[in-house]
């Protein structure tokens, strides 16, 4: 599964000198893939039955059947199937097309995996698109890019064009804000606060979406009590599920709870790339993305993959939490992500029958370590049954009850939020613009 | 908290793909010679995991950049046309290398002297 999977990626990384201008424009296979009818997505799962080899000759005589861009030949006899690769009853190869055409031939690239694909002995096809562009030209127009940060309060310094922005990388289109909700380590509520803050904003007027970035451990379908697929729109693109009114997309809408997932790195920023891009976010005022514990590849996908407008750090006021805390900071302090602030969950218990307030954890201290790291305090929420029992039912306690203190309580931290978003200070800065003369 | 103060507003590629010129918010720009990116790339390939294991690369005189990508808010991923791209040029890395230009690049011809390769 892996290796058929994320193809396109695991060569990238693994022939780190291919040639450059190869661009892989498709990715043949996704991990989150698409049953036969194209009505629900599901897992690839490739299944290895023996019975007669196929050789290359095969393949190249059955894509003889697939006509070219334009319709005149087919696509081998025009030279535009690379060095086909046969393994395991899997087949791999690519077709070249112009690099402004490549959307367009979409339906050339899926046709020549069906041909493959249905032939005899073949399990997996696999075609990719590439671009090739001689090394002496220029790349093709638009030869100037700017690219604009999703969230320019401002306009650019230097007077953006306004042209589309080339690479894929800038932003998700009708997107707005991204914030990411992290800690150092796992337990200390993170999800739990992601969707409290996300029904903060939308109770503060804002038009929000959530993102489950926890490829391993999904909560959002519990959290929200959403159950149901994600249905495709067109092509790849799926159609985010709703829950009090928020926009939500999950691994958990994918697979069943219970089952696990078990990846290795490149799966996931695979899969987090396309729970991304490839959802029908419309238009959002922002988009909060629910990161998985931790320091690794999850959280540097999302940091290299779409410039966040913010990170927003949960932790508990123990001291061991707030050392791991730190380290989520100061990752995001390295690739420079503005962090909106600091969270203290589980600030300090309220008795449920007697009323008295036990500080378990100690209290204060996120708000000391946030003074201490320069970054902003943006509030407590205590250890509450309600919360907890609400969550775990999966109704949030901002859209169950909007009005309780402990609701309050997230709503002022989405208020502080927003405001440390549409600053001067951290939304201020747009990205370079890159100008190709 | 302020990210990074040294905050580049454009990256130019020169038309012909030898220089990039970065200018910073306060104003100064630096022009960068393609070969000095390529060989002062910050990679692992080129840089290593430790100083120890960094990597003279010669051989770079004629190289030419042949795309520039951002990544997250942070840095740009250059594209060479010998297929390099594996580096992450961060805004403070590339002020770095505008700021240093001279004593980076003096220090670059000494190791090929030494090791006997050629530009």
């Amino acid at each position: 599964m892996f290796a058929s999977a994320s193809l396109c990626e695991a060569m990238t990384m693994a022939v780190e000198t291919r040639n450059a201008d190869q661009a892989c424009l498709t990715r043949a296979n996704h991990p989150l893939q698409f049953s036969r009818d194209g009505k629900s997505p599901r897992l690839s799962n490739v299944s290895e039955p023996m019975s007669s080899p196929i050789t290359k000759d095969d393949i190249i005589n059955a894509l003889r059947r697939v006509k070219g861009p334009d319709l005149d030949d087919n696509i081998v006899d025009l030279g535009l199937v690379s060095e086909v690769v046969l393994a395991n009853r899997k087949v791999y190869f690519s077709i070249t097309v112009a690099a402004d055409r490549a959307e367009e031939l979409e339906p050339l690239r899926q046709a020549a995996e069906r041909v493959v694909g249905d032939l005899d002995g073949v399990d997996q096809a696999s075609a990719v698109l590439t671009a090739e562009r001689d090394p002496g030209q220029s790349p093709p127009a638009p030869m100037q890019t700017s690219v604009p940060r999703p969230t320019p309060p401002s306009p650019p310094p230097m007077g953006g064009n306004g042209q589309q922005p080339r690479t894929q990388k800038a932003g998700v289109p009708g997107v707005k804000h991204i914030i990411a909700v992290a800690s150092g380590k796992g337990g200390v509520g993170k999800s739990t606060t992601s969707v409290n803050l996300a029904l903060g904003f939308q109770a503060n007027g804002l038009t929000t979406g959530i993102l489950d970035a926890d490829i391993y451990g999904p909560s959002m379908p519990r959290l929200l009590g959403i159950t149901g697929r994600p249905q495709p729109v067109q092509g790849n693109i799926l159609r985010p599920l709703e829950g009090y009114g928020l926009k939500v997309m999950s691994m958990g809408f994918l697979v069943d709870e219970g089952t696990p997932v078990i990846w290795r790195g490149p799966m996931v920023m695979s899969a987090l790339t396309q729970m991304l891009r490839e959802v029908l976010w419309g238009e959002l005022d922002v988009l909060v993305v629910d990161m998985p514990p931790g320091t690794g590849d999850a959280q540097l996908t999302m940091a290299q993959q779409v410039p966040l407008s913010g990170a927003i750090i949960v932790s508990t006021p123990q001291d061991l939490a707030l050392i791991d805390a730190r380290k989520g900071l100061n990752m995001f302090r390295q690739v420079d992500v503005p962090v909106l602030g600091i969270v203290e969950n589980m600030s300090y218990f309220v008795c449920p029958s007697c009323g008295e307030r036990s500080e378990i954890f100690g209290h204060g201290g996120a708000r000391i370590e946030a003074g201490k790291l320069g970054v902003p305090f943006l509030g407590e929420v205590p250890l509450h049954m309600e919360i907890r029992e609400k969550s775990d039912a999966g109704q949030p306690i901002v859209a169950i009850t909007p009005d309780s203190p402990n609701a309050q309580a997230y709503r002022g931290i989405a208020v502080r939020a927003w405001e440390r978003l549409e600053s001067e200070a951290v939304g201020g800065r747009a990205a370079p613009r890159i100008v190709i003369e | 908290m302020s990210p990074s103060s040294l905050w580049p507003t454009e990256l130019r590629l020169s038309k012909d793909k030898s220089s990039l010129t970065v200018s910073f918010e306060d104003g100064a720009p630096y022009t960068l010679q393609a070969e000095y990116l390529r060989v002062r790339s910050p990679s692992a390939e080129v840089q290593g995991h430790s100083p120890e294991q960094r990597v003279t690369v010669g051989g770079k005189r004629a190289v030419k950049i042949t795309n520039l990508e951002p990544v997250g808010n942070y840095a740009v991923r250059i594209t060479f046309d010998d297929g390099h791209n594996t580096g992450l040029y961060s805004w403070s890395y590339l002020r770095v290398l505008g700021a240093k230009n001279d004593e980076r690049w003096a220090e670059y011809l000494a190791e090929l002297a030494e090791k006997g390769l050629s530009r």
